[in-house]
């Protein structure tokens, strides 16, 4: 990672341990000496990891135990130890009781020094033209460790300088050291398994097996692994150096994950992002979208300044006057207005935009979901800390199911994490989703599902669990009964079971059911007194969990008491141009993040006054916004967000805002003022304190305590404020029963990691997103005479589109996949869910 | 806990024997008195045939050293005329007074502007912050940047003390005389 990280000193836990995962063993406590000193450490750990509870350092270029276990490629650590004749490298011999370790005898002094020489035998020392410059490890250790001088006089090694190893990734395989860190990321972390040592001996280079670029979801980590400039960012080339910068902390509300980053800023512009290792969220791994999708922030495409619409125009309008055309309307539709938030909204937006229209409107449609209302009793349940999980507890589980989500498109960190979990803590992974997803070659168990059949097949999941027949079940999902009783037997057996499940499916599967089946299985697992067992929801939207707690939701107040009548999102799109007249589009765009978006497009067109708060021109704001309000990107923003865990985490203003972009919270205060409502805020933590005062699960909460790691609220005393479900176990709709293809395809839908305003106008993203692509079985691909590559049209009864096909061997036969973009066309032809697809050739 | 040996200061170790001049009285007493009075006139009588010193700035101007440290140069290589300066930043990160900025960027490989991967797209020097330290010289790694012998530096406008890449590459007018070997 970088220096910083390299060398860290350890504290007990690790950062944002709040509390130890009930899975993890207790480590003893065992005494070594290590250069003459009695030191304490935990039992288990490597000399490296050892030494510094003794507040020694050992160089290390190779170890990195994120990367599993060490493979003691670089000799940088060698060490003496009492009783071994021979040095012994110290980041893979574990410490035990009892141990006595030189670190710093001429013997130990002199391998040092001449593992660097060896190591710089080889290495071109461009420090002066290399991005890692005054951040490389190699420079800090061959200062520190080295001789100083250089005995080799012939010639290094040369090859071409940087190479493009992938759109955003450059490779200078000339200072490449052979650490083995950027390839057992790719082979044993994100297992993407492109990455592979080429050649032998001098020749050795890092590359892809084929030539192929290196395109994975986690490839911009390797950036941060590489010990030296082999493997920089090639939108980060050349662009500062480690003394013009400053660094910033802060979270990404990019997706679900809310994985905790660092923004390096250099005038007022941020150069790059980096992961800031929180164990309790993301284990310091970055997906690149993360990474890589600050590019956009800066592209002539963003809108900076207030729009309102004239004629058929959007014209630029100074802040007083779109606030004071937005406020007119909404004055006018009072309690005829409505307000949708999602995406990265904060808990402040959203608390003072609730405001606005409950107080100062007399309106209690907001909503930030989709699909119908969630009862009290089914939200409570699915919120209760008991059965609840954090991210830890899903890597010390011992058997996962992750249910109807593809986690690298919906929330990237946490599929790393699993995968952790199987490889390293000895889970057992079950897999249950319609499309075939990337985790299934670590599952003991996949199981198949029609695409928008997971209400059946969930069902039948809780019937296998409580050793009931299964009836139809398994027919009507789709499914294999076999495969749904292993699920079964393998959570039934667990000590610490874990369900992943999206949220996404209530989109689809209509209604709350699939919510109170999870809520069934969870109840009839008997985890309820069992810590560390039970499951967690992956919200669609990044700041899903927070808005519903805080009472963003028709029905809903903070913390999830009973609170109005409003109505939900659909029922919004239903009343438009007609009950209401007003709509407030809060980091949403429901053309585009809405299964039924091409339906929203026309009820958008009767709307009233569409205001939208946006950060590209396309979509709703595009066609229907009458007054765009720009939106803050993630490092202008500042304000809390809540984890799908529960974990409250802190986004902090890093840099300037962008042209005459103001704070989302800043302009809801406005129109707040201009209807006559004064919500009393001057700063963005006057609406923490707000919060803290008025959601009993948050109470008392304040930016502090927060903190740079964030806090569960689960685990503070607040969680006692929580209002009890009135039941945790419901009774379940009779399932509707999968599409019979009948010579058609059964269609699903999926959304790609790569798509988006971020990633589009992220240069180094762009080349990824895909063009509209349909996924076949071979089998169905033979039936109609199509190979990947060619062009089909869709039909559906909804409409058309033509697509690229690819056949991917894994597909069910007898399904199709989508992949759902903000495309016009896509939006038409997915527009009311439409079961069954006809492929055209 | 007794101190150890070596660590008991002892005054009477660092004494030391003082020189001390001739008595009073005699010979002695009368040159003191007279004798370096009349040194210190002889100067002063010296001085007085000498004729003026004061130079006539700016018609006339005083020759510097020739490692005097005065306006800053940029190099170019004369066989290729590419850039020296790489952008590294190592000056900027050398320099006491934080008056350097550096922005560096890719070299286009077809057309290249300096010799390495990157060249400096935006090399400033802010004149008026710079103390002449010469620190920025020491740090570059290939000697792109020297100080020169100019120190006629002032301007109007603050602003314009910010000399920027094409300034400083420029040849600079060499106003001040350079002092000859032994002068
Ligand atoms: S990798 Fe480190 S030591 Fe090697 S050239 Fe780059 S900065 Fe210098
Ligand atoms: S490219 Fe970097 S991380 Fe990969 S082996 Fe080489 S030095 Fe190690
Ligand atoms: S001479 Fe000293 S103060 Fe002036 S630019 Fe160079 S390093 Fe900075
Ligand atoms: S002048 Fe020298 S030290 Fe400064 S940026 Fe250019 S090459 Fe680097
Ligand atoms: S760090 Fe121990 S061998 Fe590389």
């Amino acid at each position: 990672m970088t220096p910083e990280t390299t060398h860290l000193v350890i504290d007990a836990l690790p950062a944002g341990y709040s509390s130890k995962p009930a899975g993890e063993p207790d480590r003893a406590a065992i005494v070594f000496t290590i250069d003459g000193a009695e030191v304490t450490a935990p039992e288990g750990l490597m000399l490296v990891d050892a030494a510094k509870y003794g507040g020694v350092e050992i160089p290390v270029f190779c170890y990195e135990p994120k990367l599993g276990a060490p493979v003691g490629a670089c000799r940088m650590c060698l060490v003496e130890i009492e009783g071994i004749p021979k040095l012994q490298t110290a980041c893979s011999t574990p410490v035990r009781d009892g141990m006595s370790v030189v670190t710093k005898s001429p013997r130990v002094i002199e391998a040092q020094n001449s593992v660097v020489e060896f190591i710089l035998a080889n290495h071109p020392l461009d420090c002066p033209v290399c991005d890692k410059g005054g951040e490389c490890p190699l420079q800090d250790i061959s200062y520190g460790w080295g001789r100083g001088k250089s005995r080799f006089t012939e010639p290094k090694r040369h090859f071409e300088k940087p190479v493009a190893l992938s759109p955003s990734i450059a490779i200078d395989r000339e200072r490449c050291i052979l650490c083995y860190r950027c390839v057992r990321f790719s082979q044993e972390v994100s297992e993407d398994y492109q990455l592979v040592l080429l050649e032998r001996g001098a020749d050795a280079h890092v590359g892809t097996f084929d030539g192929t670029e290196y395109i994975a979801p986690f490839s911009g980590n390797i950036i941060e692994l590489c010990p030296v400039g082999a493997l920089t960012s090639r939108a980060y080339r050349f662009q500062a150096r480690p003394w013009d910068i400053e660094q910033g902390g802060s979270v990404c509300a990019m997706c679900p994950g809310q994985c905790n980053v660092t923004y390096t800023v250099r005038d007022e512009k941020v150069m790059r992002v980096l992961q800031r290792d929180n164990h309790a969220v993301d284990d310091g791994w970055l997906c690149d979208r993360g990474r890589f999708a600050y590019q956009a922030w800066e592209s002539e495409a963003r809108i900076t300044q207030p729009l309102v619409r004239q004629g058929d125009k959007l014209l630029p309008a100074r802040w007083d006057y779109a606030l004071d055309v937005a406020a007119s309307a909404l004055k006018k539709a009072g309690a005829r207005s409505a307000a949708l938030a999602g995406g990265g909204t904060t808990n402040e937006e959203g608390w003072l935009l609730r405001r606005l229209l409950i107080e100062g409107l007399g309106s209690r449609n907001i909503d930030s979901r989709r699909g119908g209302k969630l009862s009290a009793d089914v939200a409570r349940t699915l919120t209760e800390p008991d059965v609840t999980l954090s991210i830890p507890d899903v890597e010390w589980a011992d058997a996962i199911l992750v249910l109807a989500t593809e986690l690298v498109d919906e929330m990237p960190i946490l599929d790393l994490r699993v995968r952790k979990a199987v490889n390293h803590r000895g889970a057992k992974l079950a897999v249950a989703t319609a499309r075939p997803s990337s985790l299934d070659s670590k599952a003991q168990i996949t199981a198949r599902f029609a695409p928008k059949a997971v209400d059946a097949f969930a069902q039948a999941l809780l019937r296998s669990i409580s050793g009931e027949d299964l009836g139809d079940l398994p027919t009507r999902a789709g499914a294999d009964g076999e495969e749904i009783a292993a699920i079964a037997e393998l959570l039934k057996g667990a000590e610490r079971p874990a369900i992943l499940w999206g949220e996404k499916v209530l989109y689809y599967a209509g209604g709350a059911a699939p919510a109170m089946t999870v809520a069934n299985i969870v109840d009839k697992l008997g985890v309820k007194n069992t810590a560390g067992a039970g499951h967690l929801q992956i919200p669609v939207q990044a700041n899903g969990r927070g808005l519903r707690e805080i009472g963003f939701l028709p029905n809903l107040g903070p913390a999830l008491t009973e609170e109005g009548d409003g109505k939900s999102s659909d029922e919004i799109a239903a009343a438009l141009g007609d009950q209401i007249n007003a709509l407030i589009l809060m980091g949403v765009d429901p053309m585009v993040d809405y299964p039924n978006g091409a339906e929203w497009d026309d009820a958008l067109a009767k709307a009233g006054t569409v205001i939208s708060f946006s950060t590209w021109l396309d979509g709703t704001a595009e066609r229907h916004a009458d007054v765009i309000f720009p939106l803050e990107v993630g490092p202008e923003k500042e304000g809390t967000l809540t984890h799908p865990d529960g974990r409250l985490q802190r986004l902090r203003q890093t840099v300037e805002r962008a042209g005459e972009v103001n704070a989302g919270w800043w302009a809801i205060a406005q129109l707040a003022e201009r209807v006559g409502l004064d919500l009393g805020v001057k700063v963005v933590h006057q609406i923490t304190a707000q919060i803290a005062d008025g959601v009993p699960i948050y109470a008392g909460i304040t930016p502090e305590e927060i903190g740079g790691t964030g806090v569960r609220w689960q685990e503070r005393a607040a969680a006692g404020n929580r209002p009890a479900p009135s039941r945790t176990t419901f009774d379940l709709p009779e399932p509707q029963a999968a599409a019979q293809p009948n010579g058609s395809l059964r269609l699903g839908t999926f959304r790609s990691l790569w798509g988006g305003g971020d990633v589009e106008h992220a240069a180094t993203l762009a080349p990824l997103v895909s063009r509209t692509r349909v996924e076949l079985s071979p089998a169905d691909g033979e039936r109609l005479g199509v190979n990947t590559g060619d062009e089909v049209t869709l039909n559906t009864e909804s409409g058309e589109v033509t697509a690229i096909v690819a056949l991917r061997d894994s597909i069910p036969t007898g399904s199709a996949f989508l992949l759902d973009s903000r495309d016009d066309g896509v939006r038409r032809a997915v527009a009311g869910s439409p079961a069954l697809v006809e492929v055209v050739k | 806990m007794s101190l150890p040996e070596a660590n008991v200061y002892d005054p009477q170790a660092d004494a030391f024997e003082v020189q001390r001049g001739p008595d009073v009285g005699g010979a002695a007493s009368f040159y003191r008195a007279f004798g370096e009075t009349l040194r210190g006139l002889k100067t002063t009588m010296g001085r007085l045939i000498e004729g003026p010193v004061t130079i006539q700035y700016p018609e006339e101007k005083t020759a510097v050293y020739p490692r005097f440290r005065g306006r800053h140069k940029l190099h170019k290589f004369e066989d290729s005329d590419l850039e020296k300066c790489v952008g590294c930043s190592l000056c900027a990160a050398a320099c006491p007074a934080d008056c350097i900025r550096v922005v560096a960027t890719d070299n286009d490989p077809a057309n290249p502007t300096s010799a390495g991967e990157r060249y400096a797209a935006v090399y400033e020097i802010n004149m008026a912050r710079c103390i002449f330290c010469g620190y920025c010289e020491m740090a570059c790694p290939f000697d792109a940047i020297t100080l020169g012998h100019d120190y006629e530096l002032s301007d109007y406008n603050r602003s314009d003390l910010i000399f920027t890449k094409e300034m400083l590459l420029a040849e600079p007018i060499e106003r001040t005389p350079l002092r000859l070997e032994g002068e």
